[in-house]
């Protein structure tokens, strides 16, 4: 009973401590912000409680409605597009050395190109809208997903796929419970790493040529040298970051849950 | 039943080829419990490997009742040498007992009676929730061992699937095989490096020469039919036999080391 407690003592202790470290940085950045602008005095360097209050003003209810939500819409449904074009073209590829070996120098070639320079490109071909800012999203985000799908699909123990043989799993089954399963790792760290380029293309395809949305937000404001607004929306982006981190961090704890315990079981044993 | 002729595996990669086995030839009748002894690397694995349609051989072939062996026969579980690897690290316990029964389409309840009987037949009643990396490298050979046995085949390979459990644990899986095999009508090829485990369970020993491999003797083992680990392991018969066993496998390095 007394160890009991002690333990969870110890335990709720630690969680303190993981906090209290979580949030020790972000608040030492925000002091030598404060304690830089204001001893600098630069226009374009707002001091953090000036950036405080001028969120609230900012971001209303309004303007989440009409520039955030519309941008996290995007950000979502091309992230989510990507997720599935990688996934599914990334299996195929990876189960078929031949579609790989055709495909090889067109994916590198593709793939060499960064993503922002395509921007003009489709608005060209696809206008100025919707759809246009979703291929920017989709073209940079699919690539880590479907290389790091590749990857994960190459690598099935030969021994599994030797015992789905013998018991004859194939099909459907066969591709979920084998070469799904066992790719989810990579799979996973692809989708983490999309996900980070979808922010980032999120911004840019709205920076070039919109009328709403976030990034179009931020760079109204810099235009219009409203420096204190346009801070407010570079720390929304890099908070929006942060809750997309960390849900995405929920949902990978349950589906590699299994990998996770497996590796602390290795590292153990 | 299972016929293997002449059968030769020669590995080839770029740089090398390793020929595992040369010259294999023997038959198992239907119902029969064979154990397969060698020394290591003599190519037990291939050979097995061959037999359950996984690899094709270089040359000669595999006949299984009657049929050539192309691909995996249905009706036919391997419980792999790699135990921990061949189990589903993301399916618990009873999720990898139970695929190979959902690919067969039994229903819920035939599945959850198989998986009920077979893990306590390994004696690992309580783990069926748990993964299997969270058990002992015995524990999981014997989950590999109660999805084989779960899926009620008509043949059954297993190389060496004793290896990593203790010395108890290892007579009562032996005693489980014996039993198992003498409930339902399998086929049973076991290999082992273990040449007591051999003439304990088998009704006939195949010796495997080391490489390059052929089928060096082959000794049927006129034991009484029921076994037990006292006293048939201390039967003067036993002794024998084993002795003979050992003696050739001695004799095959010997003559595999003058032929070199
Ligand atoms: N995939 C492979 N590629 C090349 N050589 C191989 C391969 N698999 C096995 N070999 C070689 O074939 C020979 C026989 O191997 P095999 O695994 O069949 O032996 P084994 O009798 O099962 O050995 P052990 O008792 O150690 O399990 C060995 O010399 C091995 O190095
Ligand atoms: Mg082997």
């Amino acid at each position: 009973m007394t160890a009991y407690t002690t333990r969870s003592a110890g335990f709720a202790r630690k969680a303190v401590g993981r906090i209290a470290a979580w949030f020790l940085l972000p608040l030492l950045l925000v002091l030598l912000w404060w304690a830089s602008s204001l001893s600098s005095g630069n226009y374009y360097m707002t001091p953090p409680n000036e950036i405080a209050t001028t969120f609230g003003e900012v971001w209303t209810a309004e303007a989440v409605s009409t520039d955030v939500l519309p941008s996290v819409a995007r950000l979502l449904s091309g992230f989510a597009i990507a997720a599935v074009l990688g996934t599914v073209l990334g299996m195929a590829l990876g189960l078929s050395p031949r579609l790989r070996a055709l495909t090889e120098p067109v994916l590198e070639f593709f793939r060499a190109i960064p993503p922002p320079v395509l921007v003009p490109l489709l608005m060209l071909l696809i206008g100025v809208n919707t759809s246009m800012k979703l291929a920017v999203i989709i073209s940079g985000c699919v690539w880590p997903i479907l290389l790091n799908t590749i990857e994960g699909v190459r690598a099935v123990d030969p021994v599994l796929t030797d015992t789905c043989r013998c018991y004859g799993i194939r099909g459907r089954r066969w591709l979920t419970t084998l070469v799904l399963r066992s790719a989810s790792p990579q799979i996973m760290a692809g989708l983490r790493q999309g996900l980070s380029i979808a922010i980032i293309l999120m911004v840019i395809s709205e920076m070039f040529a919109s009328n709403s949305g976030l990034g179009y937000a931020i760079q109204e404001f810099q235009r219009s040298f409203a420096i204190p607004e346009m801070w407010t929306g570079i720390v929304l982006l890099g908070l929006l970051g942060v809750v997309l981190s960390v849900l995405f961090g929920l949902v990978e704890r349950r589906v590699l849950a299994w990998y996770h315990g497996m590796r602390a079981a290795h590292r153990a044993g | 039943m299972l016929e293997v002729t002449g059968l030769q595996k020669i590995y080839r990669d770029r740089e090398r080829e390793v020929e595992a086995v040369r010259d294999l030839t023997f038959q198992l009748t239907e119902g029969e419990l064979a154990c397969l002894v060698g020394p290591s690397g003599c190519g037990k694995t291939t050979l097995l490997k061959c037999i359950a349609g996984l690899m094709e051989p270089t040359s000669g072939t595999v006949e299984l009742a009657g049929r050539s062996v192309t691909g995996p026969p249905p009706d036919m579980a391997v419980v792999f040498q790699e135990y921990g690897r061949s189990l589903f690290p993301w399916l618990t316990v009873q999720g990898n007992i139970e695929l190979p029964l959902k690919e067969k389409k039994l229903p819920k309840k035939r599945r959850g009676e198989l998986v009920a009987e077979s893990l306590e037949a390994v004696g690992l009643s309580g783990s069926a929730r748990a993964y299997p990396w969270q058990l002992s490298g015995g524990m999981q050979q014997r989950v590999a061992i109660a999805r084989a046995i779960a899926y009620e085949p008509r043949v059954l390979l297993m190389d060496e699937p004793f290896a990593a459990v203790d010395a108890q644990t290892r007579a009562d899986l032996e005693d489980l095989i014996r039993d198992l095999w003498n409930r339902f009508d399998m086929t049973v090829l076991f290999v082992t490096h273990d040449i007591d485990e051999a003439v304990y369970l088998g009704q006939r020993v195949l010796v495997l020469s080391s490489s390059p491999t052929v089928v060096q003797d082959d000794v049927s083992i006129n034991l009484p039919s029921v076994r037990d680990q006292l006293t048939t392991r201390s039967d003067a018969r036993f002794t024998e036999l084993r002795t003979r066993i050992y003696s050739e496998i001695q004799n095959a390095k010997h003559t595999s080391a003058a032929a070199k």
